[in-house]
């Protein structure tokens, strides 16, 4: 997508949203609340129209997604199946959705553990069963692009487990390329090869995932009680960057071409005590917060 | 057109295991029915009365004829299923909008025309199979209650079996061509609206609106596709028809409401029609 442009009235949602997904990838599409995330995908999906861009998903537009006859296939935050239909009506129903499906209704029952639901009325089911039911839909066929808005809302933890492997699995058997949506960073970040954050409305980071933590790097956070004679020899040292105070205490820093073990013994010669020096691990979790200055994800 | 195909098999299937569906298949036949046998009811005590106190009269006479009943039944049975099929349809679209189950139809199997020509012609499926069934109730329910014959005074056969047959033909022929158009209001309400139980109680509110309005409008009622089918202020051809087949002659009928009875209905029908495509393709799903 090139250039995605939505406004809802008066209110622009997106700015010119570019965003690639390349093949057999596992995006993560990470953004705080009202980022715009949503509704990137509906526009991607043809459910919303947009102002302005291109968007094209395996060569064609997203008003004619169905004539890829279930290459594209989507689970929304909301389980979008009929609540009247009972589960194996419901997936019966998907099954019609598909020209050539890949899986028996049993199959993906067994395969997200409803089976033990197969005569309940999605009405009767739990928020998380709905999710495991319209996950399952998608899985009756061999899509070649699945989007999942908020996929493990309402999920246990062994729910969530079930379907990152899920994804995993699909993505290295079928080469299916996934786009996820969701708040949840340290799940994305276990299954996810490839991230772009949206912040306003805008991609402010994107591509693959262990570049951009390779980029964001680990932080050293220094314990001292001299954190003004520390400040002052590191300030003007080209192997540290990023340095910031974040009490009278503690400062953090990003190391460059130089070791934690390096730093002890240059601060100890500068007689500045270390009470203690924390490594803060490259994290997905600490890059969105970073760029997305400390947000709520 | 094959995704047309794909997307009417999927609207039959749901429509299999939707209570909606078969209460608009089931519910006119069976208002016709419960409705001979209170009327069966009623004329048993009025003919135990009149015997008693000896009275015999050509009204009294004609309540034991069948056509005068069917006629009735299906103005009845109709009245209903027009109401049923406005409103189903007008939940239709918007229900799924508002649970997201077209979503998964519209980027897998069709297009936004495909997916609302499909729901139409299912409803037009539903609501043929609903006339159908009503009709044999209605015959049906008539037969087992009545006698069918000719309309007789005193000895003397005042209008023939075929010229009822004919009349009943003409009549519910002139009540059936309006319900396309009432199907598609509804499907235009529904893509329209922002929820289903908006959508209902607008396409119901309407619905009755205008019944309100067409007694107010005289002639130019005509202009209302809702004047020409049978409903609770009832303006429709089978209405007179009710009378004709009774033996009534003071039915009089101008050729021209005919020739509105037959092209305001056809014309709503592709403009509501082509609305609701239109505003299908634009809005948010």
């Amino acid at each position: 997508m090139h250039g995605l442009r939505k406004r809802y009235g008066d209110v622009a949602v997106l700015h010119g949203v570019d965003l690639e997904l390349p093949a057999a990838a596992v995006f993560g599409l990470v953004g705080l609340n009202g980022s715009g995330k949503t509704t990137t995908i509906e526009c991607v999906l043809g459910l919303q129209g947009f102002q302005d861009g291109e968007v094209s998903v395996l060569g064609h537009g997203p008003a004619e997604l169905f004539r890829l006859q279930g290459d594209v296939v989507a689970i929304f935050d909301s389980p979008s199946v009929p609540p009247h239909l009972t589960v194996r009506q419901c997936l019966e129903h998907a099954r019609m959705l598909c020209p050539l499906p890949r899986r028996s209704c049993a199959e993906v029952e067994r395969l997200l553990g409803i089976e033990g639901y197969t005569r309940f009325r999605i009405r009767q089911l739990s928020l998380g069963n709905r999710r495991r039911v319209s996950i399952a839909q998608a899985l009756l066929g061999e899509p070649r692009l699945i989007l999942l808005d908020e996929p493990f809302n309402g999920l246990d933890a062994g729910g969530v487990d079930q379907v990152l492997e899920l994804i995993g699995e699909l993505n290295r058997e079928t080469g299916a390329s996934f786009l996820l949506s969701s708040h949840q960073l340290p799940y994305l970040e276990r299954v996810c090869s490839h991230v772009g954050i949206l912040q306003e409305g805008r991609i402010t980071a994107a591509g693959e995932l262990r570049d951009l933590l390779a980029d964001s790097g680990s932080r050293i956070v220094l314990h001292t009680t001299q954190s003004g004679l520390a400040q002052q020899l590191l300030e003007n040292d080209s192997r540290v960057t990023d340095l910031e105070q974040l009490s009278s205490t503690h400062l953090k820093m990003r190391l460059r071409e130089w070791q934690s073990e390096q730093l002890v013994a240059f601060l100890v010669e500068n007689k500045v005590p270390v009470r203690e020096l924390m490594q803060q691990s490259a994290s997905l979790d600490n890059l969105f917060r970073e760029l997305t200055a400390g947000g709520d994800a | 057109m094959s995704n047309l195909l794909a997307a009417l098999r999927l609207e039959l299937f749901l429509s299999r295991y939707s209570l909606a569906a078969k209460i608009v298949l089931l519910a006119p036949a069976l208002v016709c029915l419960a409705r001979f046998l209170l009327v069966w009811l009623n004329q048993a005590g009025q003919q135990a009365r009149a015997g008693l106190i000896g009275a015999d009269s050509f009204e009294l006479a004609q309540t034991q004829n069948a056509y005068g009943h069917f006629v009735d039944g299906m103005n009845t049975g109709l009245t209903i299923l027009a109401l049923l099929l406005v409103a189903l349809a007008a939940f239709d679209f918007s229900s799924e909008r508002d649970t997201g189950s077209i979503r998964h139809v519209l980027i897998r199997r069709a297009g936004r025309g495909s997916i609302v020509l499909a729901k139409l012609l299912r409803l037009h499926i539903l609501g043929l199979l609903s006339l159908s069934l009503l009709g044999l109730a209605a015959w049906g329910g008539c037969a087992l209650f009545w006698d069918f014959g000719p309309v007789v005074e005193d000895g003397f056969e005042l209008i023939g079996e075929d010229e009822i047959l004919y009349e009943i033909h003409l009549g519910l022929l002139m009540a059936v061509i309006p319900l396309p158009a009432v199907i598609a209001f509804g499907m235009l309400v529904s893509v329209a609206a922002q929820s289903a139980t908006q959508a209902v109680t607008l396409a119901l509110g309407a619905t009755l609106a205008m019944d309100i309005f067409k007694a107010l409008l005289g002639e130019r009622a005509w202009y209302l596709y809702a004047t020409f089918h049978p409903s609770l202020l009832d303006q429709s051809y089978l209405r007179e028809v009710s009378r004709l087949v009774r033996g009534f002659s003071d039915v009089l009928v101008q050729d021209s409401f005919f020739v509105f009875n037959e092209w305001v209905p056809a014309v709503s029908l592709l403009v509501f029609a082509l609305a609701a495509l239109f505003v299908a393709r634009r809005r948010s799903l």
